[in-house]
């Protein structure tokens, strides 16, 4: 923003000032239009549960067997054995999306959203996220990815396996796509790799499924099961994990797609920046009917290991330039 | 205007033996009503029993002060939850060997 000689500058320089005002949204960098902003101190703002489709009866049998288990969100005060309450980053509740204690389970919540124009979508988000602590119930310091204390990283932390951040677009002629921010914390043999990934291949669907073209396994990966489908961007980004399992310190995320050329543009997270423009956005060959303008985003949990995995999302705000 | 959330927490689960639900944090809420559809069972008076559980930490956890219900064969049934701190979930049994019972567990919550 240069100096307030023009209307727009002095426009932006108010609308910045108004912004700083507020100190929910002062931390916060949206694009023109603020389309949603979801305080988890008051309610869970559409976030649910993902659930795969299902039949004209209602029989939930007939949901695909890796799409019916994506465990509710939870409105979490972020309490621990410890410490007892933690809470959130403001106000005591964050949003909590909670694998269960089984090796390649994935938690996905999602908020539904449809798009009034085309063009630049910015999601952000303050989260952080921890593997369970250990108990004599869970096992968790057994388990794999479990190591040595060394007073400074703790085991668990090599127990968090990866944490995504998606869309589900579909334009107006039904051609639908995914843009994806993936943060594989661990590989699938728990070893720390704290990378940035992304897909090369859409999401199977319900309706490929339906067709024969895909079948996956309970606990796959949905987002895309093959790890050789995955790549990774720029260089690997570490976080303040804070030593222990029940210390929670919050993380920016800012990520901005355009609806209207179909392509990514940047991911920043904390300190880093990362050019998004050159990561492919996979489409699917098929037509889609009934999602026309389909606008949702989708964050995910998922664990490597047989310890829970949890992802907390203290806020979210998606704005447009529409 | 208070705030409300249902959970699904088993959908279409196949139950047999002993078994414990995902924890399920509830710390906000004042009041809390369960709700086990039973959709399908081996026999048809195959028993499920359902103790409502409370932690403080959503890692060691107890028997709240409410009796275990009793499921027999398919339905439903109900009951509310009150003080019960941060976290519920459900501890129970499917009784008999070879037993098994399909069900739908819903938590729901109120502020």
């Amino acid at each position: 923003m240069g100096s307030p000689t023009t209307d727009a500058n002095l426009a932006a320089h108010l609308r910045r000032a108004m912004l700083d005002a507020d100190p929910a949204l002062s931390r916060y960098n949206p694009l023109s239009r603020i389309l949603v902003f979801d305080k988890f101190d008051t309610g869970t703002h559409g976030w649910t549960e993902l659930i795969g489709n299902h039949d004209g009866e209602g029989n939930l049998d007939t949901v695909d067997d890796h799409m019916r288990d994506f465990r509710p969100p939870q409105l979490s005060s972020c309490t621990f054995f410890d410490v007892g309450t933690h809470g959130a980053m403001t106000g005591n509740y964050a949003l909590k999306v909670a694998t269960r204690p089984l090796t390649g389970h994935t938690a996905v919540a999602i908020r539904r959203l449809t798009m009034a124009k085309k063009g630049r979508v910015q999601f952000e988000t303050y989260f952080t996220y921890k593997a369970e602590a250990a108990s004599a119930e869970n096992q968790a310091a057994s388990q794999a990815g479990a190591g040595d204390w060394d007073g400074n990283i703790h085991p668990s932390e090599q127990q968090f396996g990866a944490f995504t951040v998606a869309t589900d677009i579909c334009d107006d002629r039904g051609e639908r796509y995914h843009t994806v921010v993936r943060y594989q914390n661990t590989d699938l043999d728990n070893r720390f790799t704290r990378r940035w990934m992304y897909p090369v291949v859409p999401e199977p669907t319900p309706r490929e499924h339906l067709e024969g073209k895909a079948k996956l396994g309970a606990t796959d990966d949905f987002t895309a099961p093959n790890p050789q489908d995955w790549r990774s961007i720029g260089e690997p980004q570490s976080f303040c994990y804070n030593e222990v399992p029940t210390k929670v310190n919050w993380h920016y995320l800012r990520w901005v797609i355009d609806t209207e050329a179909r392509k990514n543009i940047e991911l920043q997270v904390n300190d880093r920046v990362y050019d998004m423009r050159d990561v492919p956005v996979p489409v699917y060959e098929e037509r889609y009917d009934s999602l026309d303008n389909l606008l949702n985003f989708y964050v995910s949990a998922r664990t490597h290991t047989g310890v829970r995995n949890f992802l907390f999302l203290d806020s979210v705000l998606v704005s447009v330039d529409w | 205007m208070r705030q409300s959330q249902a959970a699904v927490l088993e959908r279409y689960r196949v139950l047999d033996g002993e078994f414990a639900t995902e924890p399920y944090e509830t710390g906000w809420a004042t009041e809390a009503r369960w709700f086990v559809r039973v959709l399908e069972s081996s026999t048809p008076d195959t028993k499920l029993v359902l103790t409502t559980q409370v932690s403080p930490d959503g890692l060691h956890w107890c028997d709240a002060e409410c009796p275990p219900q009793v499921a027999a064969g398919e339905g439903m049934v109900s009951w509310p939850v009150r003080e019960f701190g941060q976290w519920l979930r459900i501890r129970g049994s499917v009784v008999g060997a070879d037993q098994s019972a399909k069900v739908l567990i819903y938590l729901t919550l109120k502020s």
